[in-house]
């Protein structure tokens, strides 16, 4: 062992200035106990790199599921009666295709890039799940449910906080997965399911601050 | 010398590009409470997770930690933002669950043999040429310290000072533990 000895973990991962760099490799010219010890140290490294994952030797996962489920499993939210009765109206709606909207919140339709399904009722009205259309809808609808939020009871605010934070999550998730794959249809529909799920949401607890009210 | 960069093992890039669009997908519907998503993302990274487990923790609670450490990604899947790849965040999650167990048992830690001595009777015991300590059962024997260290820089890519901060020690520290780590494992490859 020598001083350099200690300093060949530091010259095999780069990190010795200009200098030290030179000083051993000369030093490294005329001592083969160093150059050994570094061949052994690479050799080392190179193991480490090529360790191998394996499966545990038992299946973990029932002992997880079981912890979940007694932590409290599925982070579904819960809704009151007339919450949930709203909730059944919406879905039926969305599941026909069709966009359903309150006669009292007068969205302009929009340009025709992705429209939903038109319902002949005159209480339908288009909702383009583009852009500039959808975020004037979001907008609208918030607008609207602030001006009559102090009649809502705090828990079925903290449900819609709850969910639309975690429906907000998704929308993100899908548009930086677009931005990675925009060509995966996939993909722009999980974005258009989780944008419905949104307007569904602000327009049944906006039509819930409305009744109340 | 740069550190080259490596696929994950076993796999080619399309494998790996489809693997993180699968990542993605069962990521997005766990956070939402699916837990059907949440076992395929089990059953895909816990080779990763137990090999993560296994060597940092020298083959102690190894099973317990990697149960541990899916239960807590599935509390804090809400948190997770897509800045940085699943695989990475769940890594990191991992290696901090780990250090956690390790602070908590402190004292314990501190009575677990840490020299070098236990190592150098270990090799000294006379073997049969054609067997040879499996490098991983070599890891499991470094004292504490230097174990960590190697495995969070030599096995899982950090850097001295993210080791620094996740450890709470200097980069120097992390420096030397690093080559006490590196030549005590050289005499298993012999």
């Amino acid at each position: 062992m020598d001083q350099w000895t200690d300093r060949l973990s530091e010259y095999l991962d780069n990190e010795l200035d200009a200098g030290e760099r030179r000083e051993l490799e000369a030093h490294l010219t005329a001592c083969a106990s160093c150059r050994t010890t570094l061949d052994e140290l690479r050799d080392v490294t190179s193991r480490a790199k090529a360790m191998n994952d394996r499966q545990p030797d038992m299946d973990l996962w029932p002992g997880i599921e079981q912890r979940i489920a007694a932590a409290g499993g599925s982070r579904r939210y819960s809704f009151s009666l007339p919450q949930l009765a709203a909730a059944g109206i919406a879905l039926m709606v969305l599941s026909g295709g069709a966009v359903w909207m309150l006669r009292q919140q007068a969205i302009q339709p929009a340009a025709p890039a992705t429209q939903a399904t038109v319902v002949d009722n005159p209480s339908v009205v288009p909702v383009n799940l583009a852009d500039a259309s959808y975020d004037e809808a979001v907008a609208d609808l918030q607008r609207t449910l602030e001006v009559g939020r102090a009649r809502l009871d705090p828990e079925t605010i903290k449900v819609l906080e709850a969910s639309l934070a975690s429906i907000d999550q998704a929308i993100d998730q899908s548009q930086r997965a677009l931005a990675a794959d925009p060509a995966n249809t996939y993909l722009y529909g999980h974005l258009a399911a989780a944008r419905q799920r949104k307007l569904a949401l602000l327009r049944r607890v906006s039509a819930l601050a409305d009744i109340e009210g | 010398m740069l550190q080259q960069e490596t696929l994950p093992i076993g796999l080619t890039a399309l494998e790996s590009k489809r693997a993180f669009d699968r990542d993605e997908m069962d990521v997005s519907r766990a956070a939402r409470g699916d837990v059907q998503a949440f076992e395929r993302l089990y059953r895909a990274h816990i080779p990763r997770v137990h090999g993560i487990v296994r060597r940092m923790a020298g083959g102690k609670d190894v099973d317990e930690l990697a149960q541990d450490i899916f239960v807590r990604a599935w509390q804090k899947l809400g948190t997770f933002r897509g800045e940085a790849a699943f695989t990475t965040w769940l890594h990191r999650l991992a290696v901090n669950v780990v250090l956690e167990r390790f602070r908590a048992g402190g004292a314990e830690r501190s009575r677990r043999v840490a020299s070098e001595a236990v190592f150098e009777t270990a090799r000294s015991t006379p073997m049969r040429p054609e067997l040879s300590i499996d490098f991983e059962a070599a890891l499991e024997r470094l004292p504490d310290g230097a174990r960590e260290v190697f495995v969070l820089h030599d096995v899982e890519g950090y850097k001295h000072h993210e080791i620094g901060s996740l450890l709470g020690i200097s980069p120097g520290t992390s420096k030397a533990q690093l080559h006490r780590a590196r030549m005590m494992l050289r005499k298993h490859l012999r």
